[in-house]
């Protein structure tokens, strides 16, 4: 069994009335990839800003590896952070940011040039203060300074906005290197295609609840069928809303969402019938996701 | 392990203020050079004392007493004692202090800051050490003028006799950065640590004066920090003993309760 990398248990924060996360109970091993989704105001923010130990949690623990984020600082050193919205010093040059937070951070910048060239960051960009920069190169810039150390633990949170889509995919080839190399990366986002792409393990969050976990593959599986019934003709078309929720019903077409462990006995049911046509397809996992936002 | 990490906060925070602080030095030290300038020499005291015996009482006391601009050594303390000198020592001060804690938070960079392997007592302390280095110049320079005009014109008073007013300048606005950084510790905006550390010293510098001139209200002085800076008495008297050690206190206080405070608060 791989060691744990993150571990929340009930992990809750509340602002006075407001609950912005409650009781997210999660496990994230060393080595892996894990996308944390979740439409905007979900608590994703909040659960990377309670694992950094920038804001204390209502009740509820967190150990991030193997440490109490709110206890001592020198456990940080093995950790690589993008804030979701990045601010940066309008002044410094992008050099002299990079200097900063590696000297820090207390670790060489063992990584950095290797990611500069790759997110083609010149060394003319980072001679310029980054009050010039685009909302692009400053989002490069942030992805370089938390991964420039050589992070054992990386909290990105969402990473690829701003970048274009040829830098996105420079960008996802980069954690596929840091995590061969062994890191852990705990992504958030609310765009699954890239969270499919990238991530081994996701978790939805809603509305400050952990909705479901798992690997990618096992959510696409446990995922219900969406089965279309064509019937020969309009009197001959049946009710199977008893197998699932309908979602569309024309003259003789019948569109319906079944569990897995119920479609062979609607097939079998259909069998019966006087059918034209029966197609059973996985419902995509965004139509799913977007359903979980509603 | 603050070593290099610290390190890196204060050259950070002279790299940000470093201009601002050289203007103002170049200003104090011009002001005070000025100030020797205008001081009366020995043989012009009995004159300018007349003249100032002749302002109201409120104004005589503003300047440190009924008699002090009557000597060379009186004018060349009110030199301390001037607005001109408190404001720029009191905007070092609650610019550093501002900025550091709440102006990063309020700009969103302290997620950056306070995400590394640096206690966030070592975000206090470097600007606590920021404001007090930035203080050093700034009282040095105001005391090198000063010393440049004794040398230019000769007032019977040698600049190794006066060190010991930007000395306690520099105590005093040590204090004021253990309130400004409190301030800072608790705010979400360098804009709301600015104004409440500005009025704070604005009203502690009132109330000093109404103490001094209206006896309703003499019992507030001692809740005031300027009661413990008199420049004026300095030079007469000497420092009392317990004034720098109060100031020092309440420095060490202020910069104790804004680093317990921003280690434990959410960011």
């Amino acid at each position: 069994m791989a060691p744990v990398a993150i571990q929340t248990h009930d992990l809750s924060k509340r602002y006075g009335r407001v609950r912005a996360l409650e009781r997210l109970s999660l496990s994230v091993d060393e080595g892996e990839i894990f996308g944390f989704l979740g439409p905007n105001g979900a608590g994703k923010t909040t659960t990377i800003r309670l694992l950094l130990g920038l804001i204390a949690p209502s009740s509820g623990r967190a150990t991030v590896l193997g440490h109490d984020p709110a206890v001592r600082s020198a456990w940080r050193r093995e950790v690589g952070y993008l804030p979701g919205t990045l601010a940066l010093w309008p002044g410094l040059t992008g050099a002299r940011t990079l200097d900063l937070l590696a000297d820090l951070t207390g670790r060489p910048a063992a990584w950095r040039g290797e990611l500069v060239d790759r997110l083609q960051l010149s060394g003319e960009d980072l001679g310029r203060r980054v009050g010039t920069y685009s909302d692009g190169m400053r989002q490069k810039l942030g992805i370089v300074q938390a991964l420039q150390c050589a992070p054992r633990l990386v909290l990105l949170d969402e990473p690829s906005k701003g970048l274009d889509p040829l830098m996105q995919v420079a960008f996802y080839d980069v954690l596929f290197d840091v995590a061969r190399r062994g890191a852990t990366i705990f992504f958030s986002s609310h765009v699954l295609p890239e969270v499919e792409r990238v991530c081994h393990r996701v978790a939805m969050l809603r509305s400050g609840a952990l909705v479901s976990v798992g690997g990618v593959e096992d959510l696409r599986r446990a995922l219900p069928r969406r089965v279309t019934v064509v019937f020969r003709d309009e009197s001959a078309a049946a009710d199977l809303s008893e197998f699932g929720r309908v979602l569309a019903r024309s003259a003789a077409r019948v569109e319906l969402l079944v569990a897995v462990d119920r479609v062979t006995e609607l097939a079998g049911r259909v069998a019966l019938l006087p059918i034209a046509d029966l197609l059973i397809e996985p419902q995509r996992l965004e139509d799913a996701f977007l359903e979980q936002y509603r | 392990m603050i070593d290099r990490r610290a390190r890196a906060l204060v050259v950070r925070h002279w790299r940000q203020h470093r201009l601002a602080l050289l203007v103002m030095a170049a200003g104090l030290a011009l002001f005070e050079f000025v100030i020797t300038r205008v001081a009366p020499e020995p043989g012009q005291t009995g004159f300018l004392g007349g003249l100032l015996a002749l302002l109201p009482p409120q104004v005589a006391s503003f300047v440190g007493s009924e008699l002090a601009l009557a000597s060379p050594r009186g004018v060349l303390a009110f030199g301390y004692l001037h607005p001109f000198f408190l404001a720029l020592l009191s905007a070092w001060t609650i610019r550093v202090a501002a900025s550091a804690l709440a102006g990063e938070i309020g700009r969103g960079t302290m997620d950056l800051l306070a995400a590394r392997p640096v206690p966030r007592w070592a975000h206090a302390l470097a600007a606590w050490l920021a404001i007090a280095a930035g203080l050093a110049v700034l009282a040095g320079a105001a005391w090198g003028g000063m010393a440049v005009g004794l040398r230019v014109r000769s007032l019977g008073v040698a600049p190794g006799q006066i060190v010991v007013l930007p000395a306690m300048a520099w105590l005093l606005f040590m204090s004021w950065a253990g309130v400004a950084l409190l301030a800072s510790a608790l705010g979400r905006e360098a804009g709301s640590a600015i104004a409440w550390t500005s009025g704070i010293i604005v009203v502690s510098f009132v109330l000093e004066f109404l103490a001094r001139v209206w006896p309703p209200v003499a019992w507030a002085r001692p809740l005031t920090l300027f009661a413990y800076y008199r420049p004026q008495d300095i030079v007469r008297d000497g420092v009392a003993a317990a004034d720098p050690a109060l100031l020092a206190v309440v420095s060490l206080a202020g910069f104790g309760a804004a680093a317990a405070i921003f280690q434990r608060r959410d960011l």
